[in-house]
């Protein structure tokens, strides 16, 4: 059985289409990027399996069990910033098990620790999430995501507003938690280098309504390891082009339309 | 900075107060009228002797407090509900909406006939005058929460309920204590009407008193008593504010 399916699923705002009849499936420990213009609808569609939104038809299944409400096994770093101001650093990294039985007090005291050191915010553990930059920020919101141990992680441009360096790191940390801990991770992205090294498979959608143009799959051409060095190879350049080529086919797409 | 606003502050009012000082004794108006600054301190000292000032201010600013704090105590929890829970939003708002538009000095007589003139009916008007205002404003306050905090709560696992005391509550708390603050300001509005009807202690009734006895100056006291103890209890909340709160400022 398919681990996680978008069963024939639309999503309309009034009479605007955002959605058009969609279907994808995603395996288990699957990195699936979303690539696709500005206002297309992938913020849409990952509200949808985090069950914050419902498609307006058809459903999306997880292990053949219809999505309806949000719960732990579906984290999401959403594309706005989303740490509670009210916490510290570590209050929200803390946050984010605060639900778990799994772990004890010690444990949970470990891992914000451990979440903290992994994107880089130790130094700032007790300052007020109102206090740090935007960037750091959205990692704060990374980390709690992380903490709370889903299944499934959904992340809305999650590394939008990081540097290069820390963008890379991550990117590189990331592939390392997905593999090691088989999760399963829906990553909407602009940049498509990013998406080139990051993901197993990267959809490419058309302007809105949101539909499939390309399927990429990039493990089958690169392989599944990702290493900093891969980004300078041939292989990589030759993937990171032709993507390019599809991006810029829904630009063309747009002057069209006028 | 604070200093410097601080500084700005007491300047431009001692520059009033010279201001008055110097009409009232320059004799442009009759002392009957408007006497000077000087004059009202002096009295509002010998009233703490001869009047019993402290002991009539101390008796309204319990009413203000028991009322409101009842207030409160009744509108915060029902409030989060009506903004938290779209049918008990639409059972109670409009009731609350109707009630809210009521002035409380019309409503004094059939506060007098319920509760005869003992403190109940003091604490009812005041009640009244913020309990339904309050009800709203923390119904707003609540819907005001950003939608991404309560998301965030449910996709780490947070059950609805649960969401009420992790996110809305502390989302809202710094706005809440604002319209508090606000909110006690006008429960001395209310009170002031409700000891000038029908009673006979407190500020109400002080200033009542001596306006029948035409002296001005101790009706200027009383009234700048009631401003002392609302600026006093304004800087407080406006301190504590900035201490509970102080994360919100970058
Ligand atoms: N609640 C809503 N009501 C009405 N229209 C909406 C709503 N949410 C989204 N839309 C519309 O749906 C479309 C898709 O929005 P969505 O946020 O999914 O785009 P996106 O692909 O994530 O864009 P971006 O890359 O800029 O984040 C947009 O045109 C937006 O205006
Ligand atoms: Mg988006």
């Amino acid at each position: 059985m398919t681990y996680l399916s978008f069963d024939t699923v639309t999503k309309r705002y009034g009479k605007t289409e955002v959605v058009q009849p969609f279907d994808l499936d995603v395996a288990e420990g699957e990195l699936v990027a979303f690539l696709g213009p500005s206002g297309c609808g992938k913020t849409t569609l990952m509200r949808m399996v985090g069950g914050l939104e419902a498609p307006s038809s058809g459903c999306i299944m997880l292990r053949g069990e219809a999505l309806t409400r949000p719960d732990r096994r579906r984290g999401m770093v959403f594309q706005s910033y989303s740490a509670f101001p009210w916490l510290t650093v570590a209050g929200n990294v803390a946050y984010g098990m605060r639900y778990r039985s799994d772990l004890s007090a010690a444990e949970k005291r470990d891992q914000v620790a451990h979440f903290l050191d992994l994107v880089g915010l130790t130094a700032f553990a007790d300052e007020w999430p109102n206090r740090i930059s935007g960037g750091m920020r959205q990692r704060v919101a990374i980390a709690r995501t992380l903490a709370a141990g889903s299944d499934i992680l959904l992340m809305d441009e999650p590394f939008g507003a990081l540097d290069a360096q820390r963008r890379e790191f991550l990117q590189l940390e990331l592939r390392r938690i997905q593999i090691d801990e088989g999760k399963t991770v829906i990553f909407v992205t602009h940049d498509v280098e990013e998406a080139a090294f990051l993901a197993d498979r990267v959809i490419v959608f058309t302007r809105r309504p949101a539909r499939i143009l390309a399927e990429v799959d990039v493990t089958a051409r690169i392989g599944a390891s990702r290493t900093l060095e891969m980004r300078e190879g041939s292989g990589f350049f030759a993937l990171r082009n032709e993507l390019l080529h599809h991006v810029r086919s829904t630009a063309s797409q747009e002057e069209d339309a006028v | 900075m604070p200093g410097q606003k601080a500084i700005i502050g007491t300047a431009s009012t001692l520059a009033l107060l010279l201001v008055w000082e110097l009409v009232s004794r320059s004799g442009m108006v009759q002392d009957k009228f408007l006497p000077a600054p000087s004059t009202v301190l002096y009295t509002l000292g010998s009233m703490i002797y001869g009047r019993d000032l402290l002991y009539h201010a101390g008796i309204s600013t319990l009413r203000v407090w028991s009322a409101f704090l009842m207030a409160a105590a009744m509108a915060v929890p029902i409030g989060i509900l009506v903004g938290s829970f779209r049918p008990v939003g639409a059972a109670l708002e409009p009731i609350v909406d109707f009630i809210r538009y009521l002035p409380v000095p019309a409503l004094v007589p059939l506060s007098i006939i319920w509760f005869g003139v003992g403190e109940g009916t003091k604490i009812f008007l005041l009640w009244l005058g913020t309990f339904f205002q309050l009800v709203l404003l923390v119904a707003d306050d609540v819907r005001r929460v950003p939608v991404e905090y309560h998301e965030a709560a449910m996709t780490v696992g947070a059950p609805g309920w649960r969401r009420l005391t992790d996110v809305s509550l502390p989302a809202m708390l710094p706005t809440l204590v604002d319209n508090m603050r606000i909110t006690l300001g006008w429960c001395w509005t209310y009170l002031i009407i409700a000891e000038i009807v029908a009673a006979n202690s407190g500020l109400g009734f002080v200033i009542w008193q001596a306006r029948r006895f035409f002296q001005t100056p101790e009706v200027m006291a009383g009234v700048v008593t009631i401003g002392i103890i609302g600026l006093a209890t304004d800087q407080l909340a406006r301190a504590l504010h900035r201490r509970w709160f102080g994360y919100l400022t970058r």
